[in-house]
């Protein structure tokens, strides 16, 4: 029974760090309509600049340095490369941020090469014990930053002047821009925020029990992809529900792998989100929470 | 460009390749076997998306199945895996079916899904897949895949043997010189046969529902039809390059059709320009032939390092190149290559196709106002 | 003296490069003053106001030539949010506001630019002030107001930022004639709190009634100005906008047969009962008329009446709710817009919905679709019996063409054609179709006068040489006086007349729709 609510535990954190990713798919769509297949690199980016960085400034200010990075990237890749498309569109967007990502991506592989950088981060390999249920520190840590994390968007997108332009613009972009609201400004700050939760997202899945920094971090932003899609394209709640859904399903499916193995082969957790997504799909078309007219693609 | 001119190319080009086995090293013959496969998964794939406006991430995944339906039933059993050992020629027309098959029974979830929607959910069509290939190893060999039956008609083989010596104007014809005709052949009719669906009934039913279902409804094209077709055209395709790929290699094996070629497919099209299939083969040409040839040439190359050193390794500076191509071409070269073409050849004649306009037009072209109310 | 309010001098406004929306038109308005904006779609109205509003850009639009000054200043090289910023606003046309959000929070973000909190809640008690049910639902989301309150708010958004001038695009547009004058009155009470309107109003009567001063704009130009007595009392906006006094040319039914008799013949078209509900919406409710085979049906009613609604179930594009449509034997309801369309029954758009990449000759030739045999594999391996099909099939289409005056364009990608010659390339794909039953949705929007003339003589030759049917969904109403046997008028989704042209335009229902509450 420990190890059914161990797995479940696990599944719960790693899934809120999934709608982390997923959230920045979702604000990024939704501020500007663009498919970021660069966000895997952005993850891993902001897990990168830690690791480098945290021997020579301390931990902590490496963070800052990582979450900067990665939300400056990103206003980087909208303002140089997105908004310049001679073809703007959803599909041309999609493919310019695959673009965007091979280039990243081989840039930060090469530089990482065969090693695995470790982050240095405070709380280490230490575990946390409930009962007879035993869990890492950085995974209990990581359930809490998100919590605050999502608190702080429900903020801004409820109480503030700018979170409530960008769910105007987003709703409606040209009547938005009627009001005076820039959609550029707004634009820029859906990439920054999306950087940000990327980078906080690259922390946590790349300290214990994770072994480190390794060019496979951006992959995991793909497993957000079915998270992003079944919560429903236009919504951060959904992301939410998306993540841990999938987190649930992989920490399962892995947790039972042996169990399972028989009927659906091994490996089956990576494959378990995209049938969940494939499934949620068929029956609702736009997702669990999004939105039926938001997106016209 | 009228038809003359473009009939008068496509003959150079193939004269071209027909006398290339003559003076090519084998290592360019071996890229040129890649670039033809590529370029017919390619063609497949800008029909569906291109022209009938269907976004698919899962061209890999036909390709996939392609290449397993061929390896599997022109193979022989073994310890490890089985095979059919049926006629390679049978193998290739099976590779085309059965995926052509998959497609078709993916085209009632197609039907529900649009644009983006639709691209992620083939995205995971690819994982499946692939989940499918490594865990039926008694017919794909798992992980390490299996070995691929060479090519084959009766009494001729596409491959170093059978006939084991054979010679054209004195340069001996091996293995990769015989299957570079077969591809050509294979590559020619794909192409001819894409190009005439593009121009004809079935084309512009695609490009009807790709610019608005309720339109092409509305005159009479059945859209869930049209859509079918579209993905079963293009996955039939997808097998044939799936099937070619094998025979190219010698084996198959599940990382060869990963999500990176899924993306690659994709990649060769927009450069090329959607819609293009003559964009789509010169897309390929680039996408495919760009790593092989750097990897092949970086010791001359004096900015490229030996891989692991810690530089620029040639398949690093491939990939790179490859990604900043990619953003070069979506920033600066509308309609991609095709587009840029056409522009340049406008330029070039002089002639550019738009009159001076000078009448009014309703504001608002896009809604209706009844639906606004 | 000092500057007007707006200024806008020789203005010229192109889309995509290619389609002129608006040529010299200057127009002043004065501050405190109302003034209106009158004209039928297409005419270049909204244009007008995106060029005011610096919001062209979206939609493709370019400012070529002349100026707009707000406040002596030229606008040149502002953008949206700066005219904001001085005091301009606009309230788009359909309302546009943003469902998801609350009702607080939609004025929020109309009033973004402001900063100064006191200055903000002073803007928003006088909204809740001039608004008092918008302040009683401040915390429901905006897509669960009515048309009326959604129409309240958008106006509100818009006071929130306290503008020296209000650009109101179409407010009474799709409302019941009892809160178009509640707009109108709020309009005026705006307006006498110091704040100047531009407005543009396709309702003539509510456009100069609370007008100071308007002008008619009619396909991209000034046709008309003056004060708003004076145009209300000129022959020409009378005739043109308020149909009051137009000779009706009685139509005689063209008995002769067909001349070209490619078409199954027609049938008889009956709508028996027809509801369609979006959501909450009802778009058309209990609807019936019958079109008689061989004739021109037109239907006909104000902007939001339910017209496009209607052709969109007769086309298979919409289910009905309730009710049936039947043509001939075939119940049309219960069918797939391609069925529908193999039966004969083809349409044109309002929008215009042709594929923009391909030539003419290629868009011509998808009408030819479901008379076309060959299927994919003979058209793929060029059979000999599929390439005399095409070939065919471009001859008759290229007849088509020099039937509607196109045929040098065959060759030409559509997407650089002009307005006028592409909505005649979608009439031919229509009639490419050959069909026995042609549904044209509003076929001379955007259109100059001329040319309109020319379309309503394609048309008349079309029914008199092809013996079809047709329906002819119009909101000009001297457009279809001369062309319609039949005419049934809509409104509110509603039947509220039908009869002979004669009939319908003396018809007191008829006027008031068209009128407003006040002229009955």
């Amino acid at each position: 029974m420990s190890y059914f609510l161990e797995q479940v535990l696990n599944g719960l954190s790693y899934g809120l760090v999934l709608s982390l990713i997923a959230a920045g798919f979702a604000i990024v769509f939704t501020s500007t309509g663009v498919l970021n297949f660069a966000h895997g690199s952005v993850v891993l980016l902001g897990a990168y600049l830690v690791a480098v960085l945290h021997d020579t400034i301390g931990f902590w200010p490496a963070v800052l340095v990582g979450l900067a990075g990665a939300a400056v990237v990103g206003v980087a890749i909208n303002a140089l490369l997105v908004r310049n498309l001679a073809d703007p569109n959803p599909g041309t967007a999609a493919i310019l941020m695959l673009g965007v990502d091979i280039v990243l991506l081989t840039e930060l592989t090469r530089r990482i090469g065969n090693q695995v950088l470790t982050l240095g981060a405070p709380w280490g390999a230490s575990v946390v014990r409930l009962g007879d249920v035993t869990l890492p520190t950085g995974r209990v840590l990581a359930a809490g930053v998100t919590v605050v994390a999502f608190g702080a968007l429900w903020y801004l997108f409820s109480r503030t002047d700018l979170g409530v332009g960008m769910r105007a613009a987003a709703a409606d972009g040209p009547t938005a821009s009627l009001m005076g609201i820039r959609l550029s400004r707004t634009a820029a700050t859906g990439w920054a925020l999306a950087g940000i939760l990327a980078a906080v997202a690259g922390i946590f899945l790349t300290s214990f029990p994770a072994p480190g920094v390794a060019p496979t971090v951006a992959l995991s932003a793909f497993a957000a992809i079915p998270a992003w899609v079944l919560g429903g394209f236009d919504s951060v709640p959904g992301a939410v529900v998306g993540g841990l859904l999938i987190g649930l399903t992989s920490a399962l499916v892995t947790g039972y792998e042996a169990e399972l193995e028989p009927f659906l082969g091994s490996g089956f957790g990576e494959v378990a989100p995209y049938v969940v997504m494939i499934v949620v799909l068929l029956v609702r078309p736009s997702g669990l929470l999004g939105s039926k007219e938001a997106v016209r693609v | 460009m009228s038809d003359a001119p473009r009939k008068l190319v496509g003959l150079v080009l193939l004269l071209v390749a027909l006398a290339l086995p003559f003076v090519l090293t084998d290592f360019w013959l071996q890229t040129g076997l890649f670039v033809m496969a590529t370029a017919i998964g390619a063609v497949g794939l800008t029909l569906l998306v291109g022209v009938a406006g269907q976004l698919s991430l899962g061209h890999a995944a036909f390709a996939a199945i392609g290449a397993y339906v061929y390896a599997f039933t022109t193979g022989e059993s073994t310890t490890t895996v089985e095979g059919l050992g049926l006629p390679p020629l049978l193998g290739l027309v099976l590779a085309a079916l059965v995926a052509a098959g998959v497609g078709a029974a993916f085209s009632p979830i197609a039907g529900r899904l649009r644009g983006i929607y639709l691209g992620l959910a083939t995205l995971g069509l690819v994982f499946v897949v692939r989940h499918l290939l490594v865990n039926l190893d008694q017919w794909t060999g798992g992980f390490v895949g299996r070995s691929v039956e060479p090519f084959a008609v009766p009494g001729f083989s596409f491959s170093n043997r059978d006939p084991d010596y054979l010679a054209v104007a004195g340069v001996e014809f091996e293995g990769l010189h015989r299957l570079w005709y077969l591809f050509v052949l294979l590559a020619v009719v794909a192409i001819w046969l894409a190009s005439n669906m593009r121009n004809g009934r079935t084309g512009r039913a695609w490009a009807n529902v790709r610019d608005s279902e309720t339109a092409a409804a509305a005159m009479g094209v059945g859209v869930a039809g049209a859509k079918r077709s579209a993905f079963v055209v293009s996955s039939a395709y997808a097998g044939v390059a799936g099937a070619m790929l094998a025979l190219a290699y010698g084996r198959v094996a599940p990382d060869v059709f990963s999500l990176t070629a899924s993306v690659d497919y994709l990649v060769m099209i927009v450069l090329g320009g959607l819609g293009s299939v003559a964009g789509a083969a010169v897309g390929a040409v680039f996408v495919t032939s760009l790593p092989l040839v750097l990897a092949q040439y970086s010791s001359a190359l004096p900015f490229l390092a030996a891989p692991g050193s810690g530089g620029l390794d040639p398949s690093t500076a491939s990939r790179i190149v490859y990604g900043l191509a990619i953003i070069a071409v979506l920033v600066f070269l509308r309609g991609g290559l095709a587009g840029g073409a056409r522009r340049l050849r406008e330029r070039f004649t002089g002639s550019t196709p738009v009159p001076p306009v000078d009448r009014p037009v309703a504001e608002e072209p896009s809604r209706s106002k009844e639906t606004t109310r | 003296m000092s500057p007007p309010l707006l200024s806008v001098e020789h203005l010229d406004v192109v889309y995509d490069g290619t389609i002129t929306a608006l040529s010299d038109v200057s127009l002043v308005v004065e501050p405190g003053q109302v003034v209106a904006v009158l004209g039928s779609n297409g005419a270049g109205k909204t244009s007008l106001l995106r060029a005011v509003s610096r919001s062209l850009q979206p939609y493709g639009g370019t400012v070529t030539g002349g100026t707009v000054r707000f406040a002596g200043e030229d606008l040149a090289g502002t953008d949206a949010a700066d005219v904001v910023r001085r005091g301009l606003v606009q309230v788009p046309e359909g309302r546009r506001i943003f469902r998801d959000l609350t009702v607080a929070e939609n004025l929020r973000a109309g009033g973004y630019t402001v900063k100064d909190a006191k200055a903000r809640a002073e803007a928003r008690d006088r909204v809740f002030d001039l608004f008092p049910i918008l302040a009683e639902r401040r915390d429901q989301p905006g897509g669960l107001l009515s048309g009326g309150q959604q129409q309240m708010l958008a106006m509100g958004r818009a006071l929130m930022v306290s503008p020296q001038l209000l650009l109101l695009d179409e407010p009474s547009l799709g409302l019941a004639p009892l809160l178009v004058d509640q707009i109108g009155e709020i309009v005026t009470e705006i307006n006498q709190q110091g704040t100047a309107v531009l407005l543009i109003e396709q309702n003539a009567v509510m456009g100069l009634r609370v007008a100071d001063a308007a002008y008619v704009l009619e396909t991209g130009r000034v046709t008309a100005a003056g004060t708003a007595a004076e145009l209300a009392a000129s022959d020409e906006v009378q005739e043109r906008y308020l149909g009051v006094a137009v000779p009706v040319v009685a139509t005689s039914v063209v008995e002769a047969e067909p001349a070209i008799p490619t078409a199954e013949p027609p049938q008889q078209l009956r709508v028996e009962g027809l509801t369609v509900r979006f959501g909450g919406i009802t778009a058309l409710s209990e609807v019936s008329f019958t079109v008689e085979p061989g004739t021109v049906h037109a239907l006909i009613g104000p902007n939001g009446a339910g017209k496009s609604t209607l052709v969109n179930v007769l086309g298979g594009a919409y289910r009905a709710t309730e009710g049936a449509v039947h043509y001939g034997d075939a119940e049309l309801t219960a069918l797939r817009s391609d069925k529908v369309a193999g039966l004969g029954v083809a349409r044109t758009f309002q929008n215009i919905s042709l594929a923009l990449e391909d030539t003419v000759e290629d868009n011509l030739l998808v009408g030819r679709h479901r008379l076309m045999r060959r299927g994919l594999l003979p058209g793929a391996l060029r059979l000999p019996g599929a390439r005399r099909e095409e070939r065919e099939h471009r001859e008759t289409v290229a007849g088509i063409a020099e039937l509607l005056g196109i045929a040098h364009l065959l060759r030409t990608p559509v997407h650089t054609l002009a307005y006028g010659d592409r909505k005649r390339v979608e009439m031919g794909r229509a009639l490419a179709a050959r069909p026995s039953l042609l549904l044209l949705d509003e076929p001379v929007a955007g259109m100059t006068h001329g040319e309109s003339q020319d379309m309503a003589e394609t048309i008349r030759q079309v029914r008199r040489d092809l013996g079809l049917s047709i329906v002819l969904v119009e909101h000009d109403m001297p457009f279809v006086m001369g062309l319609a046997e039949q005419v049934t008028v809509l409104d509110f989704g509603k039947k509220i007349a039908e009869g002979t042209p004669a009939q319908v335009q003396r018809d007191p229902e008829v006027l008031r729709a068209y009128l407003g509450a006040a002229a009955a």
